[in-house]
Formats: structure tokens, C-alpha cells, sequence
């Protein structure tokens, strides 16, 4: 439906985006990673992905199993606290009694230190920590996924979220003019010097900190940038001849909006895009590495890199390596497509003119 | 009537009462105390001479005492070696008074008002005679609005009723309030009142003057951004006392402002610095291995000292629904292991707190501290009501009110901390979720008891301070540091005991008391200890047999070191010619037993 939907130009655009190569690729790979970390849950965990006993098969990956419900019995004799899949797992095999454990490929999850070790933690990558662990003795391979699902998630819903607000409220300015376009542009004006940083540490103080609360912070000031270019590409576009042709024709302000302006008003829309999640990304990296993002012991990022920086961890290089690349192999791979979308829709190539 | 007009008619009076005679009151009753029995604090064998180097981690914003910006961390320097000469001290070691810038002192029955007979030899360093006048200069100088400094304002209003010059070397302090060590309360130092006035725009006309002094050592040069040196003065009138034999030895003490304390560290094994703190466990643990120390040209030393500590630890909010159980409260206590955070995060480096008075006299040593103990930890949950896990683990009572609280906190080096003692907590079935808060803010909240749990986190003096933290008063109003809102008539009564019996033994047994009931209530989780010091220094610096004095927190605290010139000049030849003078393998010193009496206690009670 959608295919058949989009003007024969767009879909030029989107066939010249698939010719540019590493721009493509790079979606794919972007693409599959961000729908891969959507089941972070089942690729790094504690907790089982199937568990086969006695005869019932349990799913715990959602859902909280005690010790009791597999026989299992901690050090202290509870029954009560969470199963320990892994020892069950060892117990299963011993015994060869039919029932089995699928373990998650990485059996640790984001939360859970280890202080197996001779050493405290920060230990060096081995073969039960690919990636080593951080300062609390966590498995960074599995921070590092959970970081991942969360910058991007958060990119991708913050984006969607201050785009579409940033094109309504532009569209509408460059549109209806006027008193509205004067006055909703000083109200822009005022807001956009709101200290972005002093507002989030404010508002930390009287709300707990949480995802939701973050994309709602970061949303009010994410729309503003949106609205330059949306409103000049109206004030642009609405003077143009098929504009004017189709007021001609009675058309609604509502179909004039939406079906004749904006799909011509979409390229600075499509080109900001990619670089509006960079700076989403950096944005929350940037505020879990100050301490004011998501509140511990949320995997982030930015809390990898603080303490990667700690002065007493200058020896331990791979809790910097791992942040590091994953920030900038994720940051180039999105700075690759918005590049390539740029060059797909930029007009030049067409020797079209308008 | 203007103001003018009033102050023209107050002058005759005010000039009128200066013309009185000072010698008013009768002194002959008077019966003056001294001590010069006890041992002087440093070494007498010390020498003097040499160049001490060390590291502060801001340049000065002024190098006023009082004022705005004067309490930054160069403050101790001029406090500890220029400034702040206390009339009467605490010896370091034996806690007895002994004379500093008074010779004798005679505190009055009414515990409030004492007098001084000050040091007929002291001299401010340029030549002028220091007499009472220039503490009652200090005392005008605290109360003054033009020196910008609300806190010394407050002081002055709150712990002086009058300071009086009774003759030029003869001072009386008469204090606010009772009390039973009032020469701990109403002390305080001398300004030259030759050199500072108080008119309006004082703190523009100090900031970087250089004062006539009381002590031993004038500010010499200043590099702004770079280094500060103090000089020592070669005839100071106070180096022949008796406790002064052996302090202040080095003729120059030149301190490099250097911001990151991982580089200062460079600079020690450079060899630029004299002397470096060593302040993380990590550190201590892991990088003290370099070439200097195996060749012996470095030493490292961890001198347990008596000091102490403070309150630090969880303090749970009485006021929240959440912690009304006292069966709940325990349980977090049985919960809090640690053990594991002592040996996975900090190298196994401090001791557990026990009681909330930890390193005064009044710290009860027999209290047995919570151990980490799920099974008695379920007991209590169970006999608060939680018996069932919820779907996520997390316990609920009947009611379906989950075990669930919010640690709200202001310091970010405790998160890592923090993290795993939450995973612990959510094992057993209680939630702690974490908030990080910008530390004054915390600090304020915790003030305000707008929290759930916090980190408590506050310096003591030699007395503990029971009647602010725990004094039932506090309980009714905000912003104090009752900051978990308990007391009884009960335990008031026995603060009271603390505060104004004379006798010692009931004090101690008060508070003893007390401390037991506060452990009972389980409303502190007092957390670590760290009952000692840990630094590095070059060869060429020698210490008494025991280091510093036993009341020591910090190096400026008492200067007794010295510079030996031929360990110097031995150093720099093993230096040049690459040749170890032998590994110094010692590195705990105990002299005054306190870790034995540490480990003991630890020992005791793990046995119980």
C-alpha cells in the first residue's frame, strides 16, 4: 500500500539510497542490530530461556521462578530466592534425567556482579566475561547490549517524538502566518535558551528519573530545531503554482497540508533526521556520563565511559574499548545513512528544477 | 531620630566606658591552672632546616581566615601554621589541656566563663606584643556584618556572651551556655588588631594581604595558580616552649597546586614532592610497588590513628511508613553485607562501624554489630509482614504493599557501592531503587527529611554530639541533623546526662546506654571506618618513633617531621648512582594500638 502511495520521485530517491552502498548497508546492519537488541533478554541473561523439569516446560526470561520450583536450595537453605539457571543447569547434566536448561549465549545479565574472582573487580575479558567486568564486577558484554537497546530505543522514540512535533508546529508557522507565525516564533525564541542541562538536574530533584521522564524532558527542547526548517519550506512552498492550483480546486487547508505541502516539504525532514539521533545518543550518553541520566543501575553508555574515565581505572583498558567502539561504530554507522539520504534526495542529481 | 544622630549621641558613652579602668575585677581569687607535665609532642631530637614539598589540589581563593571563600582546603595551612593559635590545646596524645598562647587559665564554676593569663612572650611576626586586645579584636571582628562571613556571625552570637581585655595580659571569655569542657567550647585565636580594621570592604582589603602572624610560619611567596611557600620564622617566639620542642622543623614548606590527585602521585615518584596521601583503597593496594620503594628512597607507612570517625552510614526515615517497623529495620541491618563490599570494592581495606559514637570515649565497645545473616534477616521481614513474593520477587505483606524504598544519595563514588548492595537486598526479596541526587541537594533533602533512606555522612569532634543528631526537640521541626526524626523522653533523658553531669562515669554510662538503644532501633546502618593514615614519603624525611601524634586526621594537624640534610644528601647520591638503600618493609605502624583494639572488638564479637 504504502509503495504505492509514494510519488514517483521519493521512490527514485529510495532506489537511489539502496544504490549508495555503504549507506545501505549500514541501514542493514543498524537495522538488524536494533531489531537484535530487542531480545536482549534472551541473548545475555541470568535467567534461562527454557527450562524443561519434570515434565512442564517453564519460560523464565519474564518471569520470576524460585529456587522451590526446581528443588534448589541456596547456601542459607532458602527456597525463595531466584533459581540460579546455570547451577541447574550443571545439576540437569550430572544427572541425566531428562530434564534440560537452554541458557541464554551469554549467561550473565546487566545487574548481577560476579566476585568469583581472586581479584576485585574490575577483572580483564576472559572466557566466562568476553568483554571483562566493570568496577561492580558486571558483565560488560551485557551492559554494553542493554546500553545499546536503550540509546537507541530512546534515539528512535525522542526523534520520532520532536520531528513530528518540530514539522506540525513549522508547518503550521510557515502556513498560517501572521500573528500566529510572529507570536509562536518568540515563544520558540524564549524557550530555545532554557538551559537544557540546569532543567534536567532541576527536574531530577523533584521527579524520580526514569526513561519516560527523560524522553519527556529531552522532548520538550528536541522539536524546536524542526520547526526552522519546516516553517521555511512552507512559507516556500505555499506560494508555489500546484498550491495554489489546488486552493484553486477547493481543496481543504487540512488536504492542502497534508496532501500536496508536505510530501514536498520532506527533505530537510528525511536529511536532519539521522543526525538528530547522533545528537539523541550523545545527549544521553552525555547525561548518564554526568550522573544525571537514568538512574543506577540502568545500563548505559554513558555510565561505562564515567567509569572507564575513573582515574583509578586508567589501567583497565577494556572497560574503555568496549563504549567506545560501541558508540562510534553505532554513531558512524547512522552518520553513514543520513549521509547517503542526503545525497539520495539532494535535487542536484536529478538536474530538475523547480 | 536618624541613625547618624543616635550614634552621635552613643560616642561620648562609648568613650567614656574605653576611659574606665580595665583592672576592674579582682583577680587575686582566681586560681590558675597549668600543665606543663605532660611530653612535648614532637621529637626534641628533631633538626631543623630543609625544604618540605607537598600538594593541595586548588590555588587559595584569599588568604583571609574568615570571610567569603576563606574555608577552602588551603584554609588548614594558614590555620595550622600562621593563623589559628588555639589559647589552650588538647595534647594530641594525652588529650590533657596544655598551654598554647595562654599560660594559665582558670575555668569558673558557672562551667561558662574562664579566664587566660596569656604568653607575656608572644610577638605577632612583625615585632608587635600580642595581648588581649587582639582576641577581643577577633571577637569584633566575628560579630562584624563588613567581614561577609554569616557563619562566624552566627558563632560569635551563639558561643560568646563576652570577651573581655581584664589587663593586657589577662583575658576573660565568658561563654553563651554551660558546659562541662567549656575550654573545648569558648576557645579561640588572636588577629592583630594593629594590622586588620573592620570597616566596610574588608574582605576586598584582606584577600591578599599578607597578615602579621601568631605562628611559626609566614606566607612567604605566591604564584597564582601554581605554588604557595610558607617561610619559617627563625626567631618565633614560641620555639623554645615546652610543646613546642620538635614542631614546625622545616625551614620552607612549598606547596604545588596540583588538581588531579593521580598526578600528584607522578609527581611523588618524580621525586617533587615530599610527602603524598594516598586516599583509595585501590591505590594502596595496587600501585605501591614502584622501583622507589623496593630501593628503599621511598616509604610507605598506614599509621593508625585515634580519631574520631563521625557518623557515616544509612539513615533510615522514621517519619515514611516504610521504616515505622522496627522488625523491617533490623532486617535491612541482617541484609547489609559488609563483608563483600569490604573485600570485592575496597581491597579489604576498612573496618565496620558499629556504633554511632565510633572513636570517642563514649563509643560502646561491647555492642555486637548486625551481621550478615539472611536467615534472622527473613525472621524480621516475616514478622513485619512480608512473607510472600510478588511476581518480580519483590516480598509484599498482606496488605500488598511491597518492600520496596527509595536510597536517595549525593555521592556518585558510593554508587558502584550502592549497586551491589541493592543486588543483595533484591536476593532476599526487598527493593532498593537508587537515585542520585546533586550532593547539595541530598545533603538539604536529608536536612529536610525528605527521603526515604540517605547516606549520612557527618565529621565529629573528640565529644560526639547526641542531643543535635538524636535529641528529641529536633524531632518536631526540619532542617537539623535529627535526621531520622527519633527520640523519647527516655533517650533525652540520658542526653541530658551526656551534656551537664560533671561526673564522667555518668556521661560515659549514658551514653553507653544510648548508643545500645540506637542500635536497637536500627535505624543507622553505620557503615565503614578508615581509622588511619595512608602516605608515601622520600628518605630524607624522618618522623618521631611513633609518626604523628595520636589525635591526628590530617598532615597539617601537627608538624613534627623533620628534614635530615645528610639523609638527603645520601638519598640524592643513591639516587644518582642507581643503588638501593634496603626495601623499609614495615608499613603498619600501631603505636598506639588502636587496630589491635579494632580487630579485637571484631573478633570478640564474632565470637558471641
Amino acid at each position: 500500500m504504502m509503495q504505492l502511495r509514494l510519488n514517483p520521485i521519493t521512490r527514485k530517491r529510495l532506489q537511489r539510497f539502496r544504490r549508495i552502498r555503504r549507506g545501505f548497508y549500514s541501514f542493514v546492519i543498524l537495522a538488524s542490530l536494533t531489531l537484535l537488541s530487542l531480545f536482549s533478554n534472551y541473548l545475555a541473561n541470568r535467567r534461562a530461556i527454557v527450562v524443561s523439569y519434570e515434565g512442564s516446560l517453564y519460560f523464565p526470561t519474564f518471569q520470576y521462578h524460585d529456587m522451590a520450583t526446581f528443588g534448589q536450595q541456596d547456601e542459607y537453605g532458602f527456597e525463595d530466592v531466584e533459581a540460579d539457571y546455570l547451577a541447574l543447569q550443571a545439576t540437569f547434566d550430572a544427572a541425566d534425567s531428562g530434564n534440560w536448561v537452554i541458557m541464554p549465549p551469554v549467561p550473565h545479565d546487566p545487574y548481577e556482579p560476579d566476585f568469583d574472582y581472586e581479584k576485585p573487580p574490575p577483572n580483564a575479558p576472559d572466557s566466562r566475561h568476553w568483554f571483562g567486568t566493570d568496577s561492580q564486577g558486571r558483565d560488560v558484554f551485557a551492559r554494553l547490549l542493554y546500553g545499546f537497546r536503550i540509546s537507541i530505543l530512546f534515539a528512535l522514540i525522542l526523534v520520532f517524538v520532536g520531528q513530528a512535533a518540530g514539522t506540525a508546529i513549522g508547518s503550521l508557522q510557515g502556513f498560517l502566518g501572521g500573528r500566529f507565525d510572529i507570536y509562536s516564533q518568540r515563544f520558540i525564541e524564549v524557550w530555545s535558551t532554557l538551559p537544557f542541562l540546569y532543567v534536567v538536574i532541576l527536574l531530577a530533584t523533584f521527579f524520580k528519573p526514569g526513561f519516560l521522564l527523560l524522553l519527556a524532558i529531552m522532548s520538550l527542547f528536541e522539536w524546536i530545531r524542526m520547526t526552522y526548517y519546516m516553517r521555511t519550506e512552507m512559507y516556500r512552498e505555499k506560494t508555489k503554482e500546484y498550491c495554489l492550483a489546488a486552493r484553486s480546486f477547493g481543496a481543504s487547508r487540512w488536504r492542502l497540508i497534508f496532501r500536496h505541502l508536505l510530501p514536498n516539504c520532506l527533505t530537510p525532514l528525511v536529511t536532519i533526521t539521522p543526525f538528530a539521533i547522533v545528537g539523541a545518543i550523545s545527549a544521553l550518553t552525555a547525561l548518564d556520563y554526568l550522573g544525571y541520566g537514568l538512574p543506577a543501575p540502568t545500563p548505559s553508555w554513558g555510565e561505562m565511559i564515567d567509569q572507564a574515565l575513573a582515574s583509578h581505572n586508567r589501567d583497565k583498558i577494556w572497560l574503555s574499548v568496549a563504549p567506545f567502539s560501541a558508540i562510534s561504530i553505532t554513531l558512524l554507522l547512522v552518520t553513514l545513512i543520513g549521509e547517503s539520504i542526503r545525497e539520495a534526495f539532494d535535487p542536484k542529481q536529478y538536474a530538475h528544477y523547480r | 531620630m536618624s541613625r547618624h544622630s543616635m550614634r552621635f549621641l552613643l560616642l561620648p558613652l562609648v568613650l567614656f566606658a574605653m576611659m574606665m579602668p580595665a583592672t576592674a575585677e579582682d583577680l587575686s581569687a582566681i586560681e590558675w591552672v597549668t600543665n606543663n607535665e605532660d611530653p612535648p609532642i614532637g621529637d626534641p631530637a628533631a633538626k631543623k632546616g630543609g625544604t618540605f614539598y607537598t600538594n593541595m589540589t586548588s590555588y587559595p581563593l584569599t588568604l583571609r581566615v574568615v570571610g567569603p571563600n576563606a574555608n577552602d582546603s588551603f584554609a588548614g595551612w594558614k590555620r595550622a601554621y600562621s593563623m589559628d593559635f588555639t589559647l589552650v590545646s588538647r595534647h594530641p596524645t594525652t588529650d590533657n589541656y596544655i598551654p598554647i598562647m595562654a599560660t594559665h587559665w582558670s575555668v569558673q564554676s558557672d562551667g561558662k566563663t574562664i579566664y587566660y593569663k596569656l604568653d607575656p612572650d608572644a610577638r605577632w611576626s612583625d615585632g608587635k606584643a600580642l595581648t588581649a586586645a587582639d582576641y577581643v579584636h577577633t571577637w569584633h571582628m566575628m560579630q562584624s556584618e563588613n567581614i561577609v562571613d554569616p557563619f562566624f556571625n552566627q558563632y560569635a552570637k551563639d558561643y560568646f556572651d563576652q570577651i573581655v581585655a581584664v589587663e593586657p595580659y589577662v583575658l576573660k571569655v565568658v561563654g553563651v551556655f554551660e558546659s562541662w569542657r567549656p575550654l573545648d567550647m569558648f576557645d579561640l585565636w588572636a588577629t592583630p588588631a594593629h594590622a586588620v580594621t573592620l570597616e566596610e570592604g574588608f574582605p576586598a582589603r584582606y584577600n591578599n594581604s599578607v597578615l602579621p602572624v601568631q605562628g611559626p610560619y609566614l606566607l612567604d611567596e605566591q604564584v597564582a595558580g601554581q605554588y604557595v611557600t610558607f617561610e619559617r620564622l627563625k626567631d618565633w617566639w614560641g620555639r623554645d616552649k615546652h610543646y613546642m620542642q620538635g614542631m614546625y622543623n622545616v625551614d620552607r614548606i612549598h606547596i604545588r597546586v596540583i588538581e588531579d590527585n593521580d598526578r600528584a602521585f607522578d609527581f611523588f615518584k618524580k621525586g617533587e614532592l615530599t610527602y603524598y596521601s594516598v586516599n583509595t583503597a585501590k591505590k594502596w593496594a595496587e600501585e605501591m610497588e614502584f622501583d622507589a620503594v623496593k630501593k628503599g628512597w621511598v616509604h610507605r607507612k598506614r599509621l593508625f590513628v585515634d580519631y574520631p570517625q563521625g557518623v557515616y552510614g544509612f539513615a533510615m526515615n522514621l517519619e515514611k511508613p516504610i521504616f515505622h517497623n522496627k522488625d523491617f529495620r533490623k532486617a535491612i541491618q541482617h541484609l547489609f553485607n559488609f563483608d563483600v563490599i569490604n573485600e570485592k570494592l575496597m581491597y579489604n581495606a576498612y573496618y565496620k562501624q558499629v556504633s554511632a559514637f565510633t572513636g570517642t570515649e563514649y563509643e560502646n565497645r561491647d555492642l555486637i554489630p548486625y551481621s550478615f545473616d539472611p536467615l534472622k534477616a527473613r525472621e524480621h521481614l516475616r514478622a513485619a509482614g512480608y512473607e510472600e513474593r510478588g511476581d518480580d520477587g519483590i516480598l509484599v505483606d498482606a496488605a500488598g504493599n511491597r518492600a520496596s524504598f527509595t536510597l536517595s544519595y549525593g555521592s556518585k563514588g558510593l554508587e558502584r557501592h550502592m549497586t551491589v548492595v541493592k543486588q543483595t537486598f533484591q536476593r532476599f526479596g526487598v527493593e532498593m531503587e537508587l537515585r542520585l541526587l546533586e550532593p547539595g541537594t541530598a545533603f538539604r533533602n536529608g536536612l529536610e527529611r525528605q527521603y526515604e533512606m540517605t547516606i549520612m555522612s557527618r565529621t565529629s569532634g573528640l565529644y560526639p554530639g547526641p542531643h543535635q543528631y538524636f535529641g528529641s526537640v529536633y524531632k518536631e521541626t526540619k532542617n537539623n541533623n535529627n535526621v531520622w526524626a527519633y527520640g523519647t523522653a527516655y533517650t533525652d533523658s540520658l542526653i541530658d546526662v551526656y551534656r551537664f553531669d560533671t561526673d564522667k562515669q555518668r556521661r560515659v554510662a549514658a551514653l553507653y546506654e544510648l548508643d545500645a538503644i540506637i542500635q536497637d532501633e536500627a535505624f543507622y546502618l553505620p557503615f565503614w571506618q578508615a581509622p588511619f593514615m595512608r602516605f608515601l614519603y622520600r628518605d630524607s624525611l624522618v618522623f618521631p618513633a611513633s609518626y604523628f601524634p595520636k589525635r591526628t586526621q590530617g598532615m597539617t594537624d601537627w608538624q613534627v617531621f623533620w628534614i635530615d640534610e645528610d639523609r638527603a644528601a645520601r638519598l640524592e647520591e643513591a639516587m644518582a648512582a642507581d643503588r638501593s638503600l634496603g626495601e623499609d618493609t614495615e608499613v603498619d605502624v600501631d603505636p598506639y594500638k588502636v587496630k589491635d583494639r579494632i580487630e579485637a572488638a571484631l573478633r570478640a564479637a564474632a565470637e558471641r
